[in-house]
């Protein structure tokens, strides 16, 4: 019984954490963009298969391969920025479906050029072998991970609460027009939060990537994940996102420990969010603020 | 009593102090005349031309006939539902199992997959009432996808890995071209009484009711709109509406597959036909169902193996081009009667 007690909790905190790194960036664009970046699926397949296409087509090593991917991260996401969502702020509809677009051309281009047979695969393990905490055996990769996790929310947790520019990006959040009055150039701080939401889902790729599935299709199954923890923490609130990464990842450990069908995962977690929508429709913590 | 009054250019109904108005003037026919009987013909043609394009025309009336119902969701619910496909699979699923398990045939799973699809509707139409914006969207979103993981957990069940199959057909004689021509025309037929019967709604008093409430609940509920009663009427009626097309799916290819329907590249299909074809007007569905089915088909043919990136490449590119909310629809129409255009209010 406590063995079973003890392999959710530590499961729990291990996938909770790497969900943070997942939707992270998802939840703060939704909160300060106030847009629901239907596009933030093709971040996953770009990381994967961008590094791979760099070391693949231009013979780069490792490193500068990850350098050359984290570059045209940022300048396709300036573009989308650019292009898409200052176009079309006030035509919703037209927004989302242009970016659905993206990660459709994404993902399909990644399957055309690499299809599954090719087998790709990317040798960033950090730490090899297996970390045993008590009776749980865990990858070592794994652990990485979650502590990553954990290190970079912090680091957001910080940027936001405690820096100038975190200051603007919260005010932002809250009221844009207001934002303008005194003084804050929204435009800039919107591409700017476009290219740091990136940095968790990069790293976070970069380390689960060699622990679970590639595929060109993985987006969707990892934007299922940040969909369902931003809309459980309150759209936008890092708060709620911690809560809601942990509340799903114990829910999946739950799953897979008490019910032993790793497959009912997903549908677990979505019961769990109806429920709690319904007791709170603004998600766990008030998605008007950051912080 | 009924009465029935018969004026100059239309007919009036007037039964207990309501009325309705049926438009009869011919010189408002004449396009949609001319345009059904395009549609008619165009399977014969086709027939001795290439007749792979009835199959072509088959898909196209398919999206058409899902987008139409989107449409009318749309307006009366003032969401847009990310999810229309689930309908599509409680409809298709519904049709597949009991045609495989029972031995029924189309016309016998018929009622049921409607039965179930409006059952479904109803089981989430509370989401209509407590979501809005950016939740109901990530909700309705999610809900053809766990069905799908569903249908890979019941495997056993579903087959949700390779689909059911041995399900009977829409209509089975013995040159499989007949059957093609057939499945055209009910498949015409189906998406033309949609047409009628959503065009119809949405210009009757109850379609303005249903665009006070897209554009603003409070307003609406202010001056005595029943909100919750327009908003799941429209929403269930739909679903209703989408889970035939289900149906007509799994009877027309003998197989059900939610791995095909099921995935937002379904979704998305359409939603640009929404899109592509015009918000603003519900025939826009028809014009974007055509594009979109015929546009495939070519870069199937020409492309090959690089269609599937070329196809979002070339539709992101006329979602910029094209008129905002009027899509082809509004460069076919130059005259735009209906002033508003259905929105999502995401940002709200």
């Amino acid at each position: 019984m406590w063995d079973i007690v003890f392999f959710i909790l530590i499961y729990g905190f291990i996938m909770g954490a790497i969900y943070l790194l997942i939707a992270l960036g998802f939840s703060l664009v939704c909160g300060v963009l106030r847009i629901f970046h239907l596009g933030y699926a093709y971040i996953f397949p770009l990381t994967i298969y961008g590094t791979w296409m760099f070391m693949r087509e231009l013979g780069l090593s490792m490193i500068p391969s990850i350098v050359c991917m984290v570059i045209l991260q940022f300048i396709v996401s300036y573009l989308i920025y650019k292009f898409i969502i200052k176009k079309y702020l006030h035509d919703e509809l037209t927004l989302l479906t242009a970016l659905l677009l993206v990660a459709l051309i994404v993902e399909q281009a990644s399957s055309w050029r690499y299809p599954i047979q090719e087998g790709v695969y990317l040798e960033t393990t950090l730490i090899s072998g297996i970390v045993e905490i008590g009776s749980a055996a865990i990858p070592a990769q794994l652990v990485t991970g979650a502590i990553v996790g954990l290190v970079l929310t912090a680091l957001f947790a910080l940027f936001f609460t405690k820096t100038k520019a975190g200051l603007a990006v919260r005010a932002i959040s809250q009221d844009i027009d207001s934002s303008r009055v005194v003084g804050i150039n929204v435009e800039s701080l919107y591409i700017l939060i476009m290219m740091i939401v990136l940095i968790p889902v990069i790293i976070g790729m970069l380390l689960v990537g060699p622990v679970w599935m590639i595929e060109p299709g993985m987006g969707w199954q990892y934007m299922t994940i940040a969909i369902l923890v931003a809309v459980l923490g309150g759209l936008g609130n890092i708060k709620g996102t911690i809560i809601a990464s942990f509340l799903i990842g114990i829910t999946h450990a739950t799953m897979c420990f008490v019910v032993g069908e790793p497959r009912f995962m997903n549908l677990s977690a979505l019961i769990l969010v109806m429920f709690i929508l319904i007791a709170r429709p603004q998600g766990i913590a008030r998605s008007e603020s950051l912080w | 009593m009924v009465d029935i009054e018969i004026k100059r250019d239309r007919i009036v109904i007037r039964y207990k102090g309501k009325k309705w108005d049926w438009m009869i003037e011919p010189r408002y026919w004449r396009n949609a005349i001319v345009w059904t009987c395009v549609l008619f013909v165009f399977p014969l043609v086709a027939y001795f031309v290439s007749p792979g394009l009835i199959n072509t025309m088959v898909t196209a009336n398919i999206y058409a006939a899902i987008a139409i119902p989107l449409s009318l969701m749309t307006v009366g619910t003032g969401r847009i539902n990310f999810g229309p496909n689930f309908y599509v699979g409680v409809g298709g699923y519904t049709a597949a199992l009991l045609s495989i398990y029972c031995g029924w045939g189309p016309l016998t799973t018929l009622p049921f997959a409607v039965i179930l699809s409006v059952f479904a509707a109803v089981i989430f139409s509370p989401l209509v009432i407590v979501a809005r914006g950016l939740y109901y969207v990530l909700l309705t979103l999610l809900l053809p996808l766990l069905f799908l993981e569903v249908t890979f957990i019941y495997t056993g069940i579903f087959k949700g890995d390779v689909g059911l199959f041995g399900v009977d057909l829409l209509v089975q004689f013995e040159n499989v071209k007949l059957n093609f021509i057939m499945a055209a025309y009910i498949s015409t037929g189906i998406m033309l009484l949609y047409l009628l019967i959503v065009n119809k709604v949405l210009k009757s008093r109850y379609g303005l009711i249903m665009a006070t409430v897209n554009d603003d609940e409070e307003v609406a509920h202010g001056i005595g709109v029943n909100i919750n009663k327009v908003k799941i009427l429209s929403f269930v009626c739909a679903a209703g509406m989408i889970g035939v097309m289900g149906w007509f799916l799994a009877h027309y290819f003998g197989t059900f597959a939610g791995i095909t329907y099921l995935p937002l590249t379904f979704m998305l299909k359409i939603l640009l036909v929404f899109m592509v074809g015009g918000r603003a007007q519900v025939f826009g569905c028809v014009a974007g169902g055509y594009f979109i089915a015929f546009l495939e088909m070519i870069l199937i043919r020409t492309m090959g193996q690089f269609q599937p990136v070329a196809f979002p490449i070339i539709l992101l590119i006329l979602l910029f081009v094209l008129p905002s909310g009027e899509g082809l629809f509004g460069i076919y129409r130059k005259r735009h009667y209906r002033e508003y255009l259905p929105t999502i209010h995401v940002r709200r």
